[in-house]
C-alpha cells in the first residue's frame, strides 16, 4: 500500500506478503504511481517486514524500481528486509545490492 | 556402429589401452617416488592426477567399471592433494602406491571379462576405505560421491565459471531463475554469485514478466560438463550460457555462447586427450597383451604419438632376422666378386656392403632402448625393501640414457632385481650397524650403466659391508666346494657365491636367502652373452660388474685365421694389432705366454696352442690386442683376414661349456666360425703361465689341460663350468 508519509521529505510503500511472478503484474502499476509521488529530494521507504514469497520475478522488479529512483536521483531505502527477502537476496547474489539499501539508522 | 562393431572394435583397441594404461602406472609409480623427496612439488602432484585421470578417463570408454570405479577414489584423493587439502605424508604414499598396484593388476585382468574372486574385491574395497579416510581426512573434505561410472570419468570438485543471461520468457514458461540457482548450488559450493543489475531496466521501462535476470558465478562442483549443462535444461533454449570448464585458459571466456543447444561446447580437453603429452613413448614395440595373440591388425588401430610410430616386436624381429640373411649373403656375394677380379663387380658389392652397414646400424638401432626405465623400476623395489629390513638406503641412479637393445633390457631386470635385493639385505648393513662402524647411518645404492668397448657395462655399487670372505670360506668348506683349510685367492672367494646352492645368510629372509638366487642370475646374464663380476673391499662395500653386449642379433667382427679354422673377434674390443715372430713370443705348452709392447708386459695367449689347433704354424704370425674387463691382452693369430659384419648364431648344446666362445657365425662362404667372448678369453690369458688345470667333468671335449693339478681355485672353475652347461 502506497501512502504519503508525515513527513514531506519521505515516501514509504510497503511490500506485500508476496513478491512473486504471481504478483508483479499486479504491483508493477502501483509502484509506479507511487515513485512518480516524490521529488528528487524526497527518500523512497519500502519497508518489508511483511514479505514471504519472493522469487526472482519479484527481485527482479524491486531492482527495477531500485535503478529507475537512481535515475531520478533517489535512492531507494529498504525496512525491515524479512528474512524471506534476505534469503532471496542471497539465493540471487544481491547480497551486497541488500547492504547498500537498507537503511541502518532508521528503525522499522 | 551396431554392438558387433562396437565390441570388435574394443577387442582390437583394448591391447592399446592396456600398454598405455601400464605406461601411466609406471609414470603414477615414478611421480609417487619422486614425490616422496619433494612432498610438495605442485607439477609433481599435478602430473600424478592426470596420470590417474587419464587411465580413469580411457578405462572409462571401454567400459571397465572397476578400474574406473577405483581410480575414482585415488583420483579424488590425488585433487585433494593437489588443491593442498591434504600434505603427501609418508604413510599416504605408501596407501597411493599400495593403490597403483592394485591398479596395475586391476588392468593386467582388464581383458578377461569373468568376475573376479571375493578376497580381491575385498582387499580392494578395503584400499578404497582408506583413500576415503585420507580423503576425509582433509579440511573441507566432502563424502566421496558414488557416480556412476561415465559420469565419474569426467568428475572432480573443481571450480567452474558460469555466466548466464536468462531468456526474456523465463517467467512465463514457469521457471524461476532463482530456483535454478539453487538447484546449482545442490551440486557443489558455489563460492561467488553476481548478479548483473545493469541488464534489469529502470521500472518504468520494465515489463514485470519478462525476464532481464543475468549472473555470473563460480561452481566448485565434482560433477562434469554435461551435468551442469542438463541443470539448465529446461531454460536452454532461450538462454545465453557459457560455461568455462576447469583449468581452461582465460581465453576461452572469449568463446561464442550461442544460444542453439547443439552450439560448440567449451574445450572439453579434460577427457582424456592430455594421453598424448604425458606418454613416455619410445620407438621400440608394445609388449603382446598376455593371453591375448597378438594379432597384426592390432598395428592400425595403434594411434601415433608426436613423433613416435609404436610397432609390433614380431614385425621389428622379422626385419632384423631377414637382415641377418642379408648380411650373410652379402658377404657371400663380395666374397665371390673378389674371386672374379673384375674392379667394377667388387666396387658394385663394396657400395652394396656399406649400405647394408648401414641399414644394419639403423635397425638395430631401432631395438634400442634407454634401460633408465629399468632402473627407476628400482625405486620401488629399494624403498620396500629397506623400510622392510629396517635399512635406510638411498638409491643413486647413473647413466639411464644408455641405451641397450629392448630384449636385453627386458631380460636383465630379473637379475638385477635379485642383486639390487641382495645387496639391500645382505650388503647394506642396519643403521645402527653402519654407525658402529664409523660410517653414516644411510646406506647408499648405486645403479650404474654406460657404454664400454662394444658393450654395455651395468654396475651395482653398495657402499655396504662387503663380502664377508671368512663366511664363505667357511661355508665352502662346509659345503665341499673347496678342500678344507686351503684358501684360495681373495677374489676367487668372492666369486664363490655365484656358486649353486650358495648362501652365507645367517636367517633365511623371504628376500633374497635362499641360496638359488645368485648362481641363476648368473646363468641368466651368461645365456644373454654377458659376465658377472664382482668386487670388494670388506667394510666398504662390494660392486658388481654386470657386462652385456649391445645386441644379440649381428656385431661387427674382426675375423682372424688359425690354421684351418675361423676366428671372431668383436670389433670393439680390438684395440690393434702387431706383428712378433714366433720366438719372440714364446708360449708354454697351454699357449700362455708374454710380449712387450712398449715397454708394457702383454699377456698373450695362442689360439693354436689353446685349442689344439691342426696346421703348419706360420713364421708370422700376429698379435690381436683386446681390450676386455678393464685389462688388455693379446691374441696370437695367424692370418689377419679383416673386418666383417657377423650375424651371431648360438652355438649348439654341446659347445656351450666351451670356455671363450660366445658363439659362431656362418661367413660369405659358408664356412663357420666361432665368435670369441673376449672377457672369458681374458680370464684364460692372465692366469699365469704355466698354471694348468683340471678337466672339468662334462666338459672335456673342449680342453686338452693336463689333468695332473688339483689346485682348489682351479676345481672351483670346474664347477663353474659345470653350473652353466644347462
Amino acid at each position: 500500500m502506497a501512502r504519503r508519509s508525515k513527513s514531506s521529505d519521505t515516501v514509504q510503500l510497503a511490500l506485500p506478503a508476496e513478491l512473486t511472478i504471481y504478483t508483479v503484474g499486479e504491483l508493477h502499476p502501483r509502484w509506479l504511481s507511487w515513485m512518480q509521488q516524490g521529488t528528487a529530494n524526497t527518500a523512497a521507504e519500502v519497508h518489508c517486514a511483511a514479505v514471504e514469497q519472493v522469487d526472482g520475478a519479484g527481485l527482479q522488479l524491486l531492482l527495477a524500481l531500485s535503478r529507475a529512483l537512481a535515475e531520478r536521483g533517489r535512492s531507494l531505502r529498504i525496512l525491515a528486509p524479512s528474512e524471506s527477502l534476505r534469503a532471496g537476496c542471497a539465493a540471487l547474489g544481491l547480497n551486497d545490492w541488500l547492504q547498500t539499501h537498507v537503511s541502518e539508522g532508521i528503525a522499522a | 556402429m551396431n554392438s558387433d562393431a562396437d565390441d570388435s572394435f574394443i577387442h582390437d583397441v583394448l591391447p592399446a589401452f592396456i600398454s598405455e594404461a601400464q605406461e601411466q602406472i609406471e609414470n603414477l609409480e615414478q611421480l609417487l617416488l619422486q614425490l616422496e623427496d619433494a612432498p610438495g612439488n605442485s607439477e609433481l602432484l599435478n602430473a600424478l592426477f592426470r596420470c590417474a585421470h587419464t587411465v580413469k578417463g580411457s578405462a572409462g570408454i571401454f567400459g571397465l567399471d572397476r578400474v574406473v570405479a577405483f581410480t575414482h577414489h585415488i583420483e579424488t584423493l590425488l585433487d585433494k592433494l593437489r588443491e593442498g587439502q591434504i600434505c603427501l605424508t609418508p604413510a599416504l604414499d605408501t596407501l597411493l602406491l599400495k593403490c597403483n598396484d592394485e591398479l596395475r593388476v586391476l588392468i593386467a585382468h582388464a581383458a578377461s571379462p569373468e568376475e573376479e574372486p571375493v578376497a580381491a574385491s575385498a582387499a580392494r574395497a578395503a584400499l578404497v576405505e582408506q583413500l576415503q579416510l585420507a580423503a576425509g581426512a582433509g579440511p573441507g573434505a566432502e563424502a566421496p560421491s558414488a557416480q556412476p561410472p561415465a559420469a565419474a570419468a569426467a568428475a572432480s570438485p573443481r571450480l567452474w565459471r558460469i555466466a548466464v543471461a536468462f531468456g526474456a520468457d523465463t517467467y512465463r514458461n514457469g521457471m524461476d531463475p532463482m530456483a535454478l540457482l539453487n538447484y546449482l548450488r545442490a551440486m557443489g559450493e558455489m563460492p561467488s554469485l553476481t548478479c548483473n543489475c545493469a541488464a534489469v531496466p529502470a521500472l518504468d521501462q520494465l515489463d514485470p514478466e519478462t525476464c532481464h535476470l543475468a549472473f555470473e558465478l563460480e561452481l566448485d562442483t565434482r560433477a562434469s560438463q554435461d551435468e551442469i549443462e542438463s541443470a539448465f535444461s529446461f531454460v536452454r533454449d532461450d538462454c545465453e550460457l557459457l560455461i568455462q570448464p576447469p583449468e581452461a585458459g582465460d581465453e576461452s571466456r572469449t568463446q561464442p555462447a550461442g544460444n542453439r543447444p547443439n552450439r560448440g561446447r567449451p574445450a572439453k580437453d579434460l577427457q582424456g586427450t592430455e594421453t598424448a603429452n604425458s606418454r613416455t613413448a619410445i620407438a621400440a614395440p608394445n609388449k603382446p597383451v598376455p593371453g591375448k595373440p597378438a594379432s597384426p591388425k592390432e598395428n592400425g588401430t595403434e594411434e601415433t604419438s608426436g613423433r613416435y610410430i609404436r610397432v609390433h616386436a614380431d614385425r621389428l624381429d622379422a626385419v632384423i632376422n631377414l637382415l641377418g640373411e642379408l648380411v650373410i649373403a652379402g658377404a657371400g656375394a663380395a666374397l665371390l666378386a673378389r674371386q672374379t677380379r673384375q674392379g667394377a663387380l667388387i666396387e658394385a658389392n663394396g657400395q652394396m656392403g656399406r649400405l647394408i652397414e648401414e641399414i644394419r646400424n639403423g635397425t638395430l638401432q631401432l631395438r634400442m632402448v634407454p634401460i633408465g626405465e629399468t632402473f627407476s623400476r628400482f625405486r620401488r623395489v629399494v624403498r620396500d625393501t629397506a623400510s622392510d629390513l629396517g635399512k635406510d638406503v638411498l638409491l643413486e641412479i647413473q647413466g639411464g640414457d644408455t641405451e641397450l637393445d629392448k630384449m636385453m633390457v627386458e631380460r636383465i631386470a630379473d637379475p638385477l632385481m635379485h642383486l639390487v635385493r641382495n645387496a639391500l639385505d645382505h650388503g647394506l648393513e642396519t643403521p645402527d650397524e653402519r654407525q658402529a662402524a664409523g660410517k653414516s647411518a644411510q646406506g647408499t645404492l648405486v645403479l650404474s650403466a654406460c657404454h664400454e668397448a662394444g658393450s654395455v657395462l651395468i654396475r651395482i655399487s653398495d657402499d655396504g659391508r662387503g663380502i664377508q670372505r671368512d663366511k664363505v670360506l667357511q661355508r665352502a668348506w662346509d659345503r665341499g666346494l673347496i678342500e678344507p683349510g686351503v684358501r684360495p685367492p681373495d677374489e676367487d672367494i668372492d666369486r664363490l657365491i655365484f656358486e649353486p646352492g650358495f648362501s652365507t645368510a645367517e636367517t633365511v629372509t623371504n628376500l633374497s636367502g635362499r641360496g638359488v638366487g645368485m648362481d641363476v642370475v648368473r646363468r641368466n646374464i651368461e645365456a644373454l652373452r654377458g659376465t658377472v663380476t664382482l668386487s670388494s673391499d670388506p667394510g666398504l662395500g662390494s660392486r658388481i660388474d654386470i657386462r652385456l653386449p649391445l645386441t644379440l642379433a649381428i656385431i661387427d667382427g674382426f675375423l682372424v685365421g688359425v690354421g684351418n679354422s675361423k676366428f671372431i673377434f668383436p670389433l670393439d674390443a680390438v684395440v690393434e694389432v702387431i706383428e712378433s715372430r714366433a720366438e719372440a713370443s714364446r708360449t708354454d705348452e697351454r699357449g700362455r705366454g708374454v710380449v712387450e709392447l712398449r715397454g708394457q708386459v702383454l699377456p698373450v695367449v695362442s689360439l693354436r696352442a689353446l685349442y689344439a689347433l691342426e696346421g703348419p704354424e706360420p713364421e708370422r704370425t700376429s698379435v690381436v690386442v683386446l681390450q676386455a674387463a678393464g685389462r688388455r691382452y693379446g691374441v696370437q693369430v695367424d692370418q689377419l683376414l679383416g673386418q666383417h659384419q657377423t650375424v651371431i648364431k648360438p652355438m649348439g648344446r654341446m659347445f656351450r661349456s666351451l670356455r671363450g666362445m660366445a658363439g659362431s657365425s656362418i661367413l660369405g662362404n659358408g664356412e663357420v666360425a666361432l665368435i670369441f667372448d673376449v672377457v672369458t678369453l681374458s680370464q684364460l690369458a692372465a692366469e699365469a703361465p704355466g698354471s694348468t688345470s683340471r678337466i672339468p667333468k662334462g666338459s672335456a671335449e673342449s680342453t686338452h689341460h693336463t689333468p695332473d693339478n688339483p689346485n682348489p681355485t682351479m676345481s672351483r672353475h670346474a664347477t663353474t663350468e659345470q653350473g652353466t652347461t644347462p
